[in-house]
């Protein structure tokens, strides 16, 4: 069996470079795929529920479909499609149709977290993931189900 | 003081050391690249082929490359017919074994001996064990032979990395262990590509026609396991 070369040695650098460039790209494409980092917006506590908008910097004209969830609990969905002429006049989106609200009744009379999630599909419908829209949302419910926010938030 | 020439920096890589770590390291990398196909490239491109196809055609580059760096000819690796009858003396037992092994595994399972449908693929089997067979034994049980020495040690790596390949599907990776463990030690006396991918193709066949998809989740192995 003859000596290898240098060259052998190249080969093998060559060839990991490669590899360590396909999983590195599969990675971001992946990443990009499924959790596109496009997702802005917020939401904030209302006397009687969340209300908050939400754009896809990626396609500005959709209208992105939301969850709710209460203390890690899915409460309920909609589509982020509401008049919101302040979130336009802003320069975060351009038309003013991205804005959700949901009603929230039955919370005992506690301290409770909303967090409002983007739905994105990928894979022609194979896959959801769901972003988290903002910071999660600490409210507080009286004895008449009146939602108040905190006063740090 | 005179200046070493590129030929002289070559020579550098003829050390016994040097030698056993560029094996090694050959080794690693054509595994890397299996890995990579199997676990990577699967579970993010999902149906692309073509992506699967980019470690796999960079790890045959480097087969290839290094069999013509080393001067290794088709006939040093196994593609030869002079010894096909004493390789096939050495493994019919052992195949009959397993075969025999692998029905008793389908009848105790299910107790019953259910026969699956023949289906096309298998008459590509030969040609996919044939392949199997020159990078497992062709490359890495030479290589293996190169780092640790003919014998045990380098046996037992093939068939360890051979059992790997087939993770996470335990009962497969156990099998292959066994089955790399038989053809590694006959490769090291009799190197016939081609009659290991025969009894490699009828074990395989054996294994597909006789034992119960659940029981070896379809053969899948890598990310493909998990549905």
């Amino acid at each position: 069996m003859n000596i290898p070369s240098a060259r052998l040695v190249h080969l093998l650098i060559g060839k990991s470079i490669l590899e360590t460039l396909l999983v590195g790209g599969l990675a971001v494409f992946s990443f990009m795929t499924i959790l596109p980092p496009y997702f802005h917006g917020w939401g904030e506590v209302t006397s009687s529920g969340i209300s908050g908008w939400v754009v896809n910097n990626g396609e500005p004209w959709e209208r992105v479909e939301v969850q709710l969830f209460v203390d890690g609990n899915f409460v309920t969905d909609g589509i982020a499609n509401q008049l919101r002429p302040d979130v336009a006049a802003a320069g975060w989106a351009r038309d003013p149709w991205h804005g959700y609200t949901f009603r929230l009744t039955s919370l005992s009379p506690r301290y409770h977290e909303a967090r409002v999630y983007a739905v994105h599909d990928s894979g022609a419908g194979a896959r959801k993931s769901l972003q988290l829209v903002g910071d999660g949302i600490v409210f507080f419910v009286d004895e008449n189900g009146i939602l108040s926010q905190l006063p740090s938030q | 003081m005179k200046e070493s020439s590129p030929a002289e920096v070559s020579i550098g890589l003829a050390g016994p050391a040097l030698s056993r770590g560029l094996a090694w390291w050959e080794i690693a990398s054509v595994v890397t690249s299996c890995l990579i196909a199997e676990w990577v490239a699967l579970s993010f491109a999902g149906s692309s082929k073509v992506i699967t196809l980019i470690p796999v055609l960079l790890a045959l580059g480097l087969i290839i490359f290094s069999h013509r760096e080393r001067g290794e000819g088709l006939r040093d690796v196994g593609f030869r017919t002079d010894n096909l009858m004493a390789a096939g003396r050495l493994l019919w037992l052992p195949t009959v074994g397993v075969v025999a092994l692998v029905i008793a595994l389908g009848w105790f399972s299910s107790h019953s001996l259910s026969v699956a449908p023949w289906r096309n693929r298998f008459f590509v089997l030969p040609l996919w064990a044939l392949f199997q067979q020159y990078v497992l034994n062709g490359f890495i049980n030479r290589r293996a032979q190169l780092a640790l020495g003919s014998g045990l040690k380098s046996i037992v790596l093939v068939a360890a990395i051979f059992g790997a390949l087939h993770l996470p599907n335990p009962l497969l990776a156990i099998l292959t262990f066994v089955g790399g463990l038989v053809w590694a030690t006959v490769y090291q006396r009799q190197p016939n590509l081609f009659a290991l991918a025969l009894s490699h193709s009828v074990s395989s066949i054996a294994l597909a026609l006789t034992s119960s998809p659940k029981l070896l989740d379809g053969l899948r192995v890598g990310f493909k396991y998990f549905g």
